[in-house]
């Protein structure tokens, strides 16, 4: 009699524990596996991500690039006059530089296609040292430049070459030798860079810009005129969209 | 971390003994939850942006620059919507309030080294418009008032609404800290 109520009471008590531990099985299955949804959707958002961010990269040659009389530089292929997209930037902004990185190779291949009549605006928005001379020495320097294509392989070599915001940077040495090294070879480049000839011509220009364009900051981009807003100009697929749907 | 709010067993505090209570938890994740998922939105769609916004801060090397820019719009949104749903709460607002720890004393550093930014947490790339000026006083008060919100459900992560109790992650079961603290470390990773 006991002896059959305790084989009972230990089954009870066997078939309780059975239900604990399928319970506990069970709630660590759906732990696992909210976890494991929770990783794949934040890859999926990460890859996403970088795709996004994913520059292109410079596929052909370039178009003909232009060094106007006032100094702003045009790349277009012959007989494209539209869309315009105007790029304000200034070459000590850290952000203009990251815009070059990010799209720069896009602006290049919509005006290579034919796609779009690209307009560089070289400004300086900077009114403290060291930025303000950094960036007017830059500019300055670029403006000695009357070449296109050495004009833009210029402006490339000084945003990969762009100091901090911090400390004196773009001395006439370094100008001198990158644009050499960006191909210039005329003999009045090394002159016209040390005595900054084109300072003054070229701070001019900037401010005239900044108030006509209106600008609030750098680097702006405008699209036939508007601005793009920066979650377009710096998500190359982006912007390549917009030139494009600007073209139709 | 998880152990510091009160002597209080974690069994006891996953009960939501006090209703109104846990719905101040449940509160409180909406309005982290919101500010997470927003501010992680207007930041993923332009990963460019959000790097050159870490890089205003001057704080990290360029390579770990550009992981958070890239990391921190996805942290911030998995953080959200784990919060929004109410599923590892605990854990999720450990990451919240990490993160707000994180933007303090970056924006306090920033304001203290006299940068003038602006704070990134929104999208942008972190430059000012011209004559526009840093608002480093409302962005620390804001961060800190969301690091209060991570702090209460870090303590009470019992809540209604929420898939956690739904999905039995916390209720009848004998809870131990040591099974909390798994949570945390799989979804901090």
């Amino acid at each position: 009699m006991s002896k059959r109520t305790s084989e009972a009471a230990r089954a009870r008590i066997a078939a309780q524990r059975e239900a604990v531990r399928k319970q506990e099985k069970r709630r660590r299955v759906t732990m696992i596996v909210t976890i494991a949804v929770v990783a794949v959707i934040a890859i999926a958002f990460a890859v996403w991500s970088v795709r996004l961010g994913a520059s292109e990269k410079v596929a052909g040659g370039l178009a003909p690039v232009t060094v106007e009389k006032n100094g702003t530089v045009v790349m277009a292929q012959p007989g494209v006059t539209a869309p315009v997209v105007d790029v304000f930037e200034d070459f000590q902004c850290p952000a203009c530089k990251q815009f070059e990185e990010t799209s720069g190779s896009t602006l290049k291949n919509l005006a290579a296609e034919g796609k779009a009549k690209v307009v560089y605006h070289s400004l300086t928005i900077f009114r403290q040292e060291p930025t303000m001379g950094n960036s007017l020495r830059a500019a300055s320097a670029a403006r000695c430049v009357t070449d296109g294509q050495q004009w833009l392989a210029f402006h490339d070599k000084l945003y990969q070459n762009q100091p901090s915001e911090t400390a004196p940077g773009f001395t006439a040495d370094e100008l001198i030798k990158w644009g050499k090294e960006a191909g210039v070879n005329s003999a009045d480049f090394e002159t016209c860079v040390r005595e900054q000839r084109n300072a003054a011509a070229h701070q001019q220009l900037s401010d005239k810009t900044m108030s006509e364009q209106k600008l609030t900051g750098t680097p702006t981009v405008k699209l036939d005129g508007k601005d793009l807003e920066t979650n377009v100009a710096f998500v190359p697929s982006s912007l390549r969209a917009a030139v494009e749907a600007a073209a139709k | 971390m998880v152990h510091l709010a009160s002597g209080t067993s974690v069994s006891e505090r996953l009960q939501p003994a006090k209703p109104a209570l846990s719905w101040v938890t449940t509160a409180a994740r909406i309005v982290l939850a919101g500010v997470l998922i927003v501010a992680g939105g207007l930041k993923i769609g332009a990963p460019a942006l959000s790097v050159q916004a870490v890089r205003a801060y001057q704080l990290l090397p360029d390579s770990l620059a550009q992981i958070v820019g890239y990391g921190l719009p996805v942290l911030e949104i998995i953080t959200g919507l784990l919060l929004l749903v109410g599923l590892f709460t605990r854990a999720a607002a450990v990451a919240g309030g990490v993160m707000m720890v994180a933007f303090v004393i970056g924006i306090a550093s920033a304001w203290a080294r006299g940068l003038r930014i602006d704070c990134g947490c929104f999208g942008g790339d972190g430059t000012l418009a011209a004559g526009q000026d840093p608002e480093y006083l409302w962005e620390l008060l804001r961060d800190l008032g969301l690091l209060v919100c991570a702090a209460w459900i870090v303590v009470r992560p019992a809540s209604r609404l929420s898939l956690d109790s739904a999905l039995g992650f916390t209720g009848e079961r004998e809870t131990t800290d040591e099974d909390d603290s798994d949570d945390a470390e799989d979804d901090g990773a």
